[in-house]
């Protein structure tokens, strides 16, 4: 079930008509069922998937908080996490270890070949597992408290806003706050409102416009010279950025609906001046969760300067393999580890060389604003290529004929549009990075009428421009 | 938050977004009436789909011949769907006194053609007939949610058309020449579409001429020429096709059948595609026409 379709619309409007009129120990349950029939809507096999992950992780905490020695503590935390992580290796996995074993047979003219899974990947099972996971990890290292009640922690894993896409959530926040006994609050209503509104423009205008450029030159890279292939890169950061933060917001916003507030998942990373600051504002969610359960217990930056850059290594390669089971993916994430160090290295010789003012100058941090942008961007083509091969091709492109002329699409007035759509995009984010507009529910200085005119011209921005996308591309992580 | 304010807030909005998109929507609608040459007192309509509307200048056939002309032409339209435009055209023009019908070898061919083309309808489906067909065609969800937000009717092809009505900008054309090699390619891998004679669309364009015939509309079935790779490609198939049309032509006074594949679909200079003119072939053809309609006066 999709946020831009009408299935959904029904479901939040009962879902929200039952949380509110039910006696308090109802109130779980409905989202419990709810969550349950959104996911089931797609699948209702791998719902009982999920739910299996929830259980499997439910009574491995209570173990963890029962067990009597440390040993017995990590054999539980090891169990939880290896039957936790079977089905995301057999779905997702599966069939890049066979492709590489394949691979290998064949470098070593051994004749055999091992025959592929015949599996789908159950929509969203990175981030379940995940946010299962986070909760054993908790209770584990003690920073919170076992659940009792094994419907609230199966709704906590499940809970439909952020399901399919994330933010992933942890205990500490979700679970904690599906406690609590939520009442209609109209405050809360009109932000979440304002906000869905927002995502869903970012989403089907903005993101499904994009993609139809997008997806005709990276199919074949072959076919375009350098100016097309680097306006296609540039094209996918902000696809990719309206795609996934647009599913965020309205996630975000649907909960807030419910009175429940997730975590930002985005905070303007196109404005970052610097990659390890990109890093903590893209897909924050995510990254905060590779920093407390890998990268602080593999020591984190507490370790000699080897084992740092080791460290830093490990979490960007397990993140782009989290995206995906490709090796594009692996390489997007060496390439953003890369940027990591290179930075450092330069943070380094600026201390050196005592210039470390220089970053006190505005022009300076908007350079480096562009360098970042660009860096990410380049970045991008390893992710969106549809092979290692491909993204090599356009790497080597863009820096080859620019003479060639700029190839519009399908239609002008598509692809102008597109540029249009990326300017008021930019408008918007200026006047959120300069606190002049509401970035999720900060104060705004717009006066409320103003804002209100803007929300509605969004609303019939996205009657009269929206494209009815089937998918986001997240799902598929 | 009082109660009181916010249902004022909600439903202030709601009437807000209502009054927008109905205000927006029939300012679009009439931008694209403008465009197609709707609600107007035109005599001589061009019908068709992007075979046709690549293929004629309607503001030169306007100047040479002194009439107003409405170019009523959409992208991947059937006859079926063709039927319905004229429908709709002569519901909105009283003086139409010649249509220019597109035709061609593919004319009784159902598949093919786009699959999507009634998401163009929708601007006009307060209109009986086009309301009737898009009931046919589009889920119950896609009909209504289009029946009540207005603006969902169009798209940026609808959008870009209105503008153009607006503007007064009817040109129609597409820069560049067909790739001769890759279209032969093409062919010898037996990638193009292949010709067929559906005898339901047979009897639409029996259907289409008889309505002619009643309002005393003279009709020319237009053949815009493809070009003669393709048309080799299945030659008797082609042959059998202009022989259905031609005789079709023959059964009504009021028609006539204008087949232009000779001499020009050897001039490969002229073609876009295989199948679409560019800026040359249309003004050789439009001159054609023009010539043909000055003679037939």
């Amino acid at each position: 079930m999709l946020f831009n379709s009408w299935e959904f619309v029904f479901l939040l409007l009962v879902t929200m008509l039952l949380y509110f009129n039910v006696p308090n120990k109802l109130k779980t349950l409905v989202l419990f069922v709810s969550s349950y029939v959104f996911y089931a809507f797609w699948r209702w096999d791998f719902a009982l998937l999920m739910a299996g992950v929830s259980v499997v992780n439910y009574f491995s905490a209570l173990k963890i908080v029962k067990a009597n020695s440390v040993n017995e503590r990590k054999m539980w935390l090891t169990t939880s996490v290896f039957i936790s992580l079977l089905p995301l290796l057999y779905f997702k996995y599966g069939n890049f270890f066979i492709a590489n074993i394949n691979s290998m047979f064949s470098i070593m003219n051994y004749s055999r070949e091992l025959s592929y899974l015949k599996v789908i990947l159950p929509v969203g099972i990175s981030f379940f597992t995940f946010q299962a996971l986070s909760y054993t990890l908790d209770v584990y290292y003690k920073r919170t408290v076992v659940e009792m009640d094994l419907v609230r922690f199966c709704t906590f894993v499940a809970f439909f806003p952020q399901l399919v896409a994330g933010p992933i959530e942890r205990s500490t926040n979700l679970l904690a706050q599906l406690k609590k006994h939520h009442q209609f609050n109209r405050i809360h209503f009109i932000e979440g409102a304002k906000l869905f509104i927002w995502g869903l423009f970012k989403k089907v205008v903005i993101a499904d416009r994009l993609a139809l450029y997008v997806n005709r030159v990276y199919e074949n890279p072959e076919l375009f010279d350098a100016p097309t292939l680097v306006l296609a890169t540039l094209f996918f950061a902000f696809q990719i950025y309206c795609d996934f933060s647009g599913y965020s917001d309205m996630a975000i916003a649907t909960a807030r609906m419910m009175g429940f507030k997730l975590m930002q998942n985005f905070n303007l990373p196109y404005f970052s001046s610097s990659i390890s600051e990109f890093w903590k504002s893209w897909h924050i969610s995510l990254s905060t969760w590779f920093g407390d359960y890998l990268y602080k217990p593999l020591g984190g930056s507490r370790v000699v300067y080897t084992k740092w850059v080791r460290n830093i290594f490990i979490v960007f390669l397990v993140s782009g393999l989290w995206h995906g089971a490709n090796w594009t993916f692996i390489l997007w994430g060496a390439i953003h580890a890369l940027f990591y160090l290179f930075e450092n290295w330069g943070d380094k010789l600026l201390n050196k060389l005592n210039l470390t003012k220089i970053k006190d100058y505005t022009f300076y941090t908007i350079c480096k604003m562009g360098i970042v942008f660009m860096g990410v961007s380049y970045a991008w083509i390893y992710f969106r290529a549809q092979s290692i091969s491909d993204a090599l091709l356009i790497s080597s492109k863009i820096f080859g004929n620019w003479g060639q002329p700029l190839y519009l699409g399908a239609s002008t007035i598509t692809f102008a549009l597109s540029c249009l759509l990326i300017l008021v995009l930019l408008g918007v984010q200026i006047l959120q990075y300069t606190n002049i507009s509401s970035l999720y529910f900060s104060k705004s200085k717009v006066p409320p009428l103003l804002s209100s005119v803007g929300y509605l011209l969004l609303l019939v921005g996205i009657s009269l421009l929206g494209m009815s996308s089937q998918s986001f591309i997240y799902f598929q992580f | 938050m009082t109660l009181k304010k916010f249902i004022v807030i909600v439903i202030g909005f709601v009437f807000a977004f209502f009054l927008i998109d109905y205000t927006v929507s029939i300012v679009l609608s009439k931008g694209l009436e403008k465009y197609y040459g709707l609600n107007t007192d035109s005599e001589l309509a061009i019908v068709g789909h992007s075979h046709l509307m690549l293929g004629l200048d309607k503001r030169k056939i306007e100047s040479s011949l002194g009439v107003k002309v409405a170019k009523y032409t959409r992208e991947g339209v059937n006859l079926a769907e063709r039927k319905i435009m004229i429908e709709h055209l002569l519901e909105t023009n009283q003086n139409i006194k010649t249509v220019i019908l597109g035709v061609d070898a593919w004319s009784f061919t159902d598949e093919g053609l786009s699959s999507n083309s009634y998401k163009l309808f929708f601007p006009f489906m307060d209109n009986e007939s086009i309301n009737r067909y898009l009931l046919t065609e589009c889920d119950g969800v896609e009909f209504f949610s289009k029946k009540i937000i207005r603006t969902s009717r169009f798209n940026e092809l609808l959008i870009g058309g209105a503008l153009r009505g607006y503007m007064g900008n009817w040109s129609n054309l597409k820069q560049g020449k067909v790739d001769i090699s890759k279209l032969e390619e093409q062919i010898n891998r037996g990638v193009y579409r292949k010709i067929d004679s559906k005898k339901n669309s047979i009897y639409i364009l029996e259907q289409i001429l008889t309505t002619f015939e009643e309002k005393k509309i003279k009709v020319i079935l237009l053949n815009v020429p493809t070009i003669d790779i393709m048309i080799k490609a299945q030659k008797n198939k082609v042959k059998q096709v202009f022989e259905k049309i031609n005789a079709l032509a023959e059964q009504y006074d009021n028609v006539r059948f204008l087949n232009m594949q000779e001499p020009w679909s050897h001039e490969h200079e002229l073609f876009y595609d295989a199948i679409h003119l560019n800026p040359m072939g249309q003004k050789k053809i439009t001159e054609e026409v023009i010539q043909y309609l000055n003679d037939s006066n």
